[in-house]
């Protein structure tokens, strides 16, 4: 599994969230609302930008902390919207 | 209704000051400092978009003793809508809330085509400002006073944040007091301010009136109680941040409104007010909590507030397209651990 999506997202939380020029590396796992990362604000532009860079509409319904509370949840969120989406589209054509 | 503008951004070249700097004296109109001060004692912000050199402009300021109220000024050369969004950024400020003045007419149509939520304004009415209606409010709270003081405080912040290796350490560091306590007569001018400005941290965006709030204050509207959070740090006062509407009956606990000012966003203060409340729900004895939503288009961060909180979609009422959420109190996330709840 290439880890590019996670990639992705960490490059967006350095430039967003974190303190500029800070060297900590998380892990995947982390809580990002427990370690003050994101909070609830923070999720809704982080939702808006992964709907845009992955093409993708995330319902109100998806955010769940089964979904959003770790860079892991997350792309693995990700993954899965756009397996779907993959599928739908193959029904189409 | 016209709605009440939160910062006015300022050309400088015969529109602030008579004249033009880089081409020598420029005089500013004693009407245009008064109601540059009247407006910052009513907690109106301001700022300054216009074509200059910085430092010439600055110093003019600086000679005036001016340069203390405007927060984010953008001198340079770029165009002026740009300049206004990075502002409206910086301060964390809706275009909507925000006013231009320009005596340059090209400006004005220009900003009012590419930003039409902006309020444009001809330079000529300056001294007018504070008695436009954009610009009155019913009443100046302590809060709306100390307005561009906390925007201040917030730049602080941001540079001290730099110093530490996590986004936790920094909040840690800034030392959060956050005080729940019952609504007082005195908060209802408050209240009512944070209920109005409040619109992405708002579950509902009702708005109430002065005569309802007194009503569940004085108990005349059954089991509801009002709450009210105010917000310290070591970089001063943030004054009430926070107010909460909850509902006690004897089948279940109601959170009915809930609404946090966006100045504190990012700090997890929602979830630290979410789960104070919930802890009183709980000592009254109930283990689980209802909470209602309102989609306004703007406030999808509460919705999402609430189903990170473990809430789940309960039920809709009918006629006003309320969603209800509930959710059990053993469930909700415990305070962030850098929020000190007293």
């Amino acid at each position: 599994m290439d880890h590019d999506i996670e990639e992705i997202l960490w490059t967006y939380l350095r430039e967003n969230c974190l303190p500029r020029g800070s060297k900590v590396m998380y892990d995947d796992a982390e809580n990002l609302f427990e370690t003050g990362v994101i909070d609830s604000a923070g999720l809704i532009s982080f939702v808006c930008f992964i709907e845009e860079e992955f093409d993708m509409t995330i319902p109100d319904e998806d955010l769940l902390p089964e979904h959003f509370m770790s860079i892991s949840s997350i792309a693995a969120y990700v993954r899965l919207k756009q397996k779907h989406s993959l599928v739908l589209t193959s029904q189409e054509n | 209704m016209s709605t009440v503008k939160k910062c006015i951004v300022w050309d400088l070249d015969n529109t602030l000051w008579d004249g033009i700097c880089l081409e020598g004296d420029v005089v500013i109109r004693p009407e245009v400092q008064q109601t540059i001060k009247e407006l910052d004692r009513r907690g109106i912000l301001h700022s300054i978009a216009s074509r200059g050199e910085k430092d010439v402009a600055v110093k003019i300021l600086q000679e005036h003793k001016l340069e203390g109220y405007f927060l984010a000024p953008r001198i340079n050369w770029l165009p002026k809508s740009t300049n206004i969004v990075r502002i409206a950024k910086e301060i964390r400020l809706s275009l909507e809330s925000i006013a231009f003045i320009d005596d340059d007419r090209f400006e004005l149509e220009q900003i009012a085509f590419m930003l039409p939520e902006v309020m444009t304004i001809e330079a000529q009415q300056a001294p007018e400002l504070p008695y436009m209606s954009e610009f009155t409010l019913a009443e100046v709270t302590r809060e709306a006073r100390a307005r561009r003081q906390f925007y201040q405080a917030e730049q602080q912040r941001k540079r001290a944040e730099c110093q530490y290796p996590t986004r936790e350490d920094f909040l840690k560091s800034c030392v959060m007091q956050l005080k729940v306590r019952s609504m007082n007569m005195d908060d209802v001018p408050r209240v009512l301010e944070l209920m109005s400005r409040t619109h992405q941290l708002n579950t509902t965006g009702r708005i109430f009136l002065h005569d309802e709030l007194l009503d569940i204050f004085s108990n005349r509207a059954g089991s509801m109680k009002i709450k009210v959070a105010d917000l310290t740090d070591r970089f001063g006062w943030y004054g009430t941040i926070g107010v909460a509407i909850t509902e006690a009956s004897d089948a279940r606990w109601r959170l009915l409104y809930l609404a946090i000012s966006c100045r504190v966003l990012g700090r997890g203060i929602e979830r630290a007010f979410l789960a104070s409340l919930l802890r009183d729900a709980q000592n009254l004895g109930f283990d689980h909590a209802e909470a209602a939503f309102r989609d306004t288009g703007r406030n999808r961060m509460m919705r999402a507030l609430y189903q990170m909180s473990g809430f789940r979609k309960w039920g809709k009422a009918q006629k006003s397209g309320t969603l209800i959420f509930r959710g059990a109190i053993s469930e909700v996330p415990k305070t962030p651990s850098w929020v000190d709840v007293v």
